[in-house]
């Protein structure tokens, strides 16, 4: 493993930080992830975010067709604990988990309590590919007006999650990585809305 | 004896655990996130909360400035560089635009602060309902059920006892029209450069292990009544008698050597804004 654990984890972490505080930015960890050689069944850009935020005080659990192997390696490589879905700190559904089980993964996911938000799960999801195309319309804390992001995924994660997170401050936030290594953060507070489909405004 | 520190002194896991919580922070602006706060070689109530911060998002690339009440010279301000610098070997400046990395104890700077930056500011007492409830079980639940009578009510008694709001510092803010937060004990007069700030802002408490934040763009409303508006404080009339900048932050000194009554002079608080004014009057 080329990836060093003090710097390049550093560098991701400053493109997490602010993919995170400017929901609709798309930043690329390639140059670290590109320094993964391992065999994991999963993205080098979803090792990397394991790697930096996984440790013994952690769960999390895989979504994907075949979760075992990878599973198997986050624990050896950070220490963290497998858990339930609904125990989970950290939920990575892989780029090949059906569409039903990842609508079971957000909804089982913990979405914190009022008193605790903080303790929900935080969502890594392997799209095929993130772009700022226009799609989808972002809006909230983070974004000077709106902001347009792409998400090429078979799920519709979108009403997942407005469900999930319907009851701001509780919800789970979500990471979108892709193929090539790039990084969209969506934290709870962003409202997303499909281009074209405003007809509350038409009708009024 | 000589150890040799990890870069930035953290051993990598609580980088990890501080990481995490930054994170978090970030999902829900103004939301005290609680965290393992770790021991650090300067005393807690010294700016170990921010320094933590710091030194989990540091890396080689990054240029920094740390600033105690304006000041880049204060003790503080010194003693946090050198230990920032020893470990990690990156370079510091005094220029607010040319710092990746600002970190401040109680002032946010004069000059703008600009998208990719990241500002992170000591907190002594991150809780602002604390002066009322003491219990922190009880002000998490406050907090909870969005109950936030006795904020408005500490201000009223100010109202009542002073005839207007007389905080300091620290004077209470609504983020995102949700939390009542601390925006720790920067001047009234920065209050407003927190709402819709260009740049990331985190709060880190050592002492009583917690760390917030607000996102860039994020609604900052200081609290106030509708007949008893927020006001910053007002230097009407008065400048800096260094650089002459007005409509700044302004130190007030009292002259002693001017007579038994004193003459009273004003000073830009910002040293790096004072500096960088009188090198560009200079040239």
């Amino acid at each position: 493993m080329k990836l060093d654990l003090v710097h390049d984890i550093q560098a991701a972490f400053r493109k997490i930080v602010d993919a995170m505080s400017r929901p609709g930015q798309i930043n690329s960890i390639k140059e670290q992830a590109d320094k993964l050689d391992l065999e994991s069944g999963c993205f080098n850009s979803t090792l990397v975010l394991a790697l930096m935020l996984l440790d013994t005080e952690q769960t999390f659990h895989v979504v994907a067709a075949r979760p075992s192997a990878t599973t198997g390696l986050i624990t050896r490589l950070t220490y963290a604990k497998a858990a339930g879905t609904e125990r989970a700190d950290y939920i990575f559904v892989l780029n090949d988990a059906k569409p039903e089980d990842i609508e079971k993964a957000f909804r089982a996911a913990y979405p914190g309590n009022l008193m605790n938000p903080h303790k929900s799960a935080l969502i890594i999801i392997e799209a095929d590919a993130v772009s700022n195309d226009r799609n989808l319309i972002l809006t909230g804390p983070g974004i000077e007006k709106e902001s347009y992001v792409k998400v090429k995924t078979t799920d519709h994660w979108v009403e997942l999650r407005a469900d999930k997170n319907s009851e701001y401050p509780l919800g789970v936030d979500l990471i979108f990585t892709d193929t090539d290594a790039n990084i969209l953060c969506i934290p709870r507070t962003t409202q997303v809305r499909k281009q074209g489909v405003n007809q509350w405004a038409m009708l009024q | 004896m000589r150890i040799n520190y990890n870069f930035a002194f953290f051993d990598e896991s609580s980088k990890r655990e501080i990481r995490r919580a930054i994170l978090k922070a970030i999902a829900i602006p103004g939301y005290q996130v609680p965290f393992a706060s770790r021991e650090m070689p300067i005393a807690r109530g010294w700016g170990t909360g921010g320094l933590q911060l710091t030194l989990s998002l540091v890396g080689k690339e990054d240029i920094l400035k740390v600033m105690d009440q304006g000041s880049d010279e204060s003790v503080n301000a010194v003693n946090i560089k050198k230990l920032i610098t020893k470990t990690t070997g990156i370079k510091v400046t005094h220029d607010t635009g040319e710092a990746s990395i600002i970190q401040s104890r109680h002032r946010i700077p004069e000059i703008p602060l600009q998208e990719g930056q990241i500002l992170v500011l000591q907190v002594p007492l991150p809780e602002p309902l604390r002066y009322y409830e003491p219990s922190e079980y009880e002000t998490k639940k406050l907090h909870a059920e969005q109950e936030y009578s006795g904020a408005w009510l500490m201000l009223f008694e100010q109202i009542m006892n002073y005839g207007n709001m007389a905080t300091g510092a620290d004077h209470p803010v609504m983020v995102h029209g949700r939390y009542v937060m601390a925006p720790s004990p920067i001047p009234r007069f920065d209050n407003p450069k927190l709402n819709r700030s260009k740049a990331l802002i985190l709060f880190g408490a050592g002492r009583e292990k917690k760390v917030y934040a607000l996102p860039p763009y994020t609604q900052v409303v200081s609290l106030a009544f509708d007949d008893y508006p927020f006001e910053v404080e007002s230097f009407h009339n008065k400048c800096c008698r260094l650089c002459g900048a007005t409509g700044v932050y302004l130190d007030e000194f009292i002259d002693e050597g001017t007579g038994a009554t004193g003459a009273t002079t004003y000073q830009c608080n910002d040293m790096g804004f004072c500096l960088h004014n009188l090198n560009q009057k200079s040239r």
